[in-house]
């Protein structure tokens, strides 16, 4: 009969090996091409290892202006999607309860069809010819068609929240499951009030939820690019654009490395002083 | 209470993955385009060009193009050839694949890209004496299929650059391609996001030599875009995604763009628009097909080829898609005035006064694109 | 009932007592944003317009009747079935051995495993794509879809690892003990204890993973051997203007056929209890 400890080999072999195999490996890979010293085909001999891809990159302020504006605006879409998915989370785990299974499911359903096309419908709605102007023209507000809504930074950050809500709210939803109706229950008891029993109980315990909505958010959102080039314009670019334009355009495949080696790094960092800060200890047992 | 969910027993999950893995590793074989069947080579085989040769072939294509619609000659003579697909969604992607060990036959690329494929002894020359239809093909177009004199391409499918404008928008004609830097079109101009094409429009402005752009033009073509940035609307990728949409809405007076969209609008008359004939000339961009040089079906893929430049397979590139097609007597048959207007089928003169998109080396590529991205990312 | 509680005994307002917040409206709201656009998808497939455009022209079944002659479209729908399926189900999988295994166990790669498991969020799917291509390349392991679905189920693992981490952070370890204290073995306690007590979690983890590699593009080009998914062939499809309506279309129709799906499982599920 298997025993506990056992069973560990076969819990955490099989992850590591997977992700030893096909992401490790890989990344090895990528690493060992932002070495190469020019774009081509792909060839170690001449001149391999060289730094002149980073130098490259470093070198341009532009890029790293880029990079930071794409963690910045990383950081304010996984708050706002984190804070507003609470809510939704909230409802799911108190509200919903036996049913919340077919609200979850509800929920990520649209995320089945094609983002492109949902995106192409959403300029539809909000552009010249679009319910939206249809209805402030109607009512008088404005004379003309307002010029389209989309294409700006602004139109990228409120997207990108809007697309990341429903999966935020899962590991909160998860998180949620774990408050006991008996411990609310004993604080009502004792006289804490309704505000006083959310903030002491139930935003502690969540809590676990709520960080891993935030990293799970901001983390990718560093390196986006689908959005940003469907409603960025020309002010809404961000750093994963570049890397993508290097990957499929010029097929500078070391350049590309390069930068998402450095965005890689950047983003290693901000997450462990991120850590550093909320001490994990206190949140798992 | 905890919900419940069903006692799935765990070898039932097993053998269903098991069943999945199966079927996706069977796909391999028979795809789409084989017709019918799912073996890919059918022994005995009647219509194989050569008695040696395997009675099947691989195309690394657009991916759209795998249609039957666009090889429907060459299906109609030689059934029984099985015919599967590879895919690529770019240029770049396309290169990768071959450089990467693609094992197809032939494969699909555009202009600006021809002496990679040579360079890596990836492809092999095309004997034409063996093709039907290469003399209803342009001299223009069989000269972009040449590197260094050696005709190693077959060109098919083909398109303009150019300026399309909305004419209620717009006063006057518009003749040069310096309407995209133009101060009273800001916020309605719109520029295709490719770092080559910006070099390639400025000189046609500047009367620069493409192919020798120095880097004191180079770094006077990057403060130019820099200073053009701020006036579009944005940089568009899909023609069908995010531009047409806007040109058809009214969002967008003036931008680089292919005649596909032109065609479009001519047809369902959205906006009043004119395609440019810009003094400095159209540009002109074709596609591209090559014989790896590692294939085994040389005679096939050269009966391929030349189906593809046969009658219906050409025209349907052309009705279903809005492209030109490299057969000049299918382009010449094209009774659709809105297709006529959109290729400019009536002056016959355009393709001279037309610029052909040159082959770009992998330095012009590298700088070119870098200086895209400093654009971009100001 | 302690003295002088003035409070509602919180049975069915557990959490907020009489400030009733009015979460059914933020959840509903948030419905409401998200299937506008699948509304307006919805009317266009329905429509003769060739482009999204209002006004609308007039009404036709014709473009879903032309999904099923092309079977292109029909076997690319299919392949990003059976890819989904299976990177969600290695993802979720892993996922859950991962989680248990941090959550649970003290060992020396702990940490590692835990920065693994996430490490994926990081890396552009472009990067990893590429990486992988030459990965294969290198080892001759030929491209297919099960290529396809080994990377997606990589890019999906941190989202399935992180959902049920949350939860089974919460999982009070005294259940466990107690079902082993009552003789059974490690594996049967996780099979009818836990696996159950995170149900529905599971259920949100797979959904993710499956949904992460459905509608994912750069991963399936460059993994893709003859077959392709459904989102590379919607990429080359829009390139061209006429095939947009059949798109959408099918675009519906998968974003329905999935809806249907999870109901029908829903109501075996329901069945069952």
């Amino acid at each position: 009969m298997l025993g506990r400890r056992g069973s560990l080999w076969f819990l955490a072999v099989p992850p590591y090996l997977w992700l030893i195999a096909l992401f490790l490996m890989p990344l090895g890979v990528v690493a060992a091409i932002s070495l190469l010293p020019g774009s081509g085909r792909i060839d170690f001999s001449g001149g391999w290892p060289s730094l002149n891809q980073y130098q490259q990159v470093l070198e341009t302020p532009a890029y790293l202006r880029r990079l930071g504006i794409s963690v910045g605006m990383a950081f304010v879409i996984a708050a706002s999607a984190t804070i507003l998915a609470y809510p939704i989370a909230y409802f799911l785990a108190f509200r919903a309860r036996q049913r919340a299974t077919i609200f979850l499911v509800l929920l990520l359903v649209p995320f089945a069809s094609s983002y492109l096309l949902r995106v192409m419908a959403w300029k539809l709605l909000l552009g010249r010819e679009g319910a939206i102007n249809w209805v402030l023209t109607s009512v008088g507000l404005v004379k003309e068609p307002v010029g389209l809504l989309v294409y700006s930074q602004a139109a990228v950050v409120i997207t990108l929240v809007y697309v990341w809500i429903p999966f935020a709210a899962l590991p909160i939803y998860a998180a949620l499951q774990r408050v006991d109706r008996s411990h609310l229950e004993a604080a009502a008891d004792l006289g804490a009030g309704p505000w006083t029993r959310f903030g002491r109980i139930t935003i502690p315990l969540s809590l676990p939820g709520v960080l891993a909505t935030f990293f799970m958010v901001f983390i990718p959102t560093v390196g986006e690019y689908v959005t940003p080039s469907l409603v960025g314009g020309i002010d809404g670019l961000m750093y994963g654009n570049l890397i993508q334009d290097f990957f499929t355009r010029a097929g500078n495949w070391p350049l590309g490395s390069a930068m998402a080696v450095l965005m890689l790094l950047a983003v290693l960092i901000l997450v462990t002083l991120a850590l550093r800060l909320v001490d994990l200890r206190r949140v798992a047992p | 209470m905890p919900a419940r969910i069903p006692h799935v027993p765990a070898w039932f999950i097993a053998f269903a993955s098991a069943a999945l893995v199966l079927a996706a590793c069977q796909n391999q074989g028979g795809t789409s385009g084989s017709p019918g069947a799912s073996a890919p080579a059918s022994a005995g085989a009647t219509e194989s060009a050569a008695a040696n040769e395997p009675n099947e072939l691989t195309v690394l294509e657009w991916s759209g193009y795998e249609a039957p619609d666009f090889w429907t000659d060459f299906k109609t003579a030689s059934p029984d050839t099985a015919v599967d697909f590879e895919f690529g969604i770019s240029d770049a992607d396309i290169l990768s694949l071959m450089e990467g060990g693609s094992a197809a036959d032939i494969f699909h690329f555009y202009t600006g890209w021809q002496q990679f494929y040579v360079d890596e002894g990836l492809v092999q020359e095309i004997d034409t004496s063996k093709l039907t239809n290469w003399d209803k093909v342009p001299d223009a177009f069989k000269a972009m299929g040449q590197v260094n004199g050696k005709q190693y391409y077959l060109p098919w499918d083909w398109g303009f650059t150019s300026i399309l404008y909305n004419t209620s928008k717009v006063s006057g004609t518009i003749d040069t391609w310096n309407a995209l830097f133009n101060q009273s079109y800001a916020g309605h101009i719109s520029m295709w996001d490719d770092g080559p094409a910006a070099v390639t429009v400025s000189s046609y402005i500047h009367n620069y030599d493409e192919t020798k752009i120095t880097a004191d033009q180079l770094a006077a073509i990057e403060a130019e875009w820099k200073l053009q940035k701020p006036l579009n609307l944005h940089y568009w990728t899909g023609e069908y995604t995010d531009f047409c949409p806007e040109v058809q809405s009214g969002d967008i007076w003036v931008a680089y763009a292919w005649q596909g969209c032109y065609a479009t609008v001519l047809y369902d008359q959205s906006q009043p628009v004119a395609y440019a004939n810009p003094k400095e000339g159209r540009n002109s961009w074709v596609g591209l097909y090559g014989i790896s040089a590692n294939t085994e079906s040389y005679d096939l893929a050269l009966k391929f080829l030349d189906a593809k430049l046969a009658a219906l397979t050409c025209g349907n590139a052309v009705t279903l898609f809005y492209y030109g097609c490299a057969n000049q007597e299918v382009m010449n048959a094209i009774e659709d005035p809105v297709l006529i207007q959109a290729f400019g089928i009536d002056d016959p003169s355009i393709l001279e006064s037309t610029n052909f998109t040159p082959p770009v080396t992998q330095k012009q590529r590298d700088d070119w694109t870098a200086m895209w991205a400093r654009v971009k990312a100001e | 009932m302690s003295a002088g509680s003035e409070v509602r005994r919180p049975s069915s307002a557990v959490g907020v007592g009489r400030t009733r917040v009015p979460l059914g409206l933020a959840y509903a709201l948030m419905i409401v944003f998200l299937y506008l656009p699948i509304g307006v998808l919805f009317v266009f497939s329905f429509s003769t317009n060739k482009n999204l455009r209002f006004p609308i022209q007039g009404y036709t079944i014709d473009w879903y009747a032309q999904i099923f002659q092309n079977e292109q479209l029909l076997t690319a729908a299919r392949n990003s079935l059976v890819v989904g399926f299976l990177a969600a189900t290695v993802a979720t999988g892993l996922g859950l051995a991962a989680g248990i295994a941090v959550v649970r166990f003290r060992f020396a790669g702990r940490g590692l495993l835990l920065a693994l498991a996430g490490a994926p969020l990081v890396v552009p799917f472009i990067m990893l794509a590429v990486a992988l291509f030459l990965l294969f390349n290198l080892l001759d392991v030929p491209r297919s879809l099960v290529t396809i679905a080994a990377g997606h189920s990589v890019i999906a693992l941190p989202y399935a690892a992180l959902i049920l981490l949350s939860r089974l952070i919460g999982l009070d370890p005294a259940l466990e003990d107690a079902a082993m204290d009552l003789g059974a073995s490690y594996p049967t306690t996780l099979r009818r204890i836990v696996i159950p007590l995170l149900g529905p979690s599971l259920l949100s983890a797979w959904l993710t993973c499956f949904i992460v590699s459905f509608d994912e593009v750069a991963l399936a080009v460059f993994l893709a051997g003859r077959d392709q998914t459904f989102p590379v062939f919607l990429y080359g499809q829009l390139r061209f203007a006429q095939t947009l309506p059949v798109m959408i279309a099918m675009a519906v129709l998968l974003m329905v056929g999935t809806v249907a799906l999870t109901l029908v499982a829903f109501a075996i599920r329901s069945r069952s209890e």
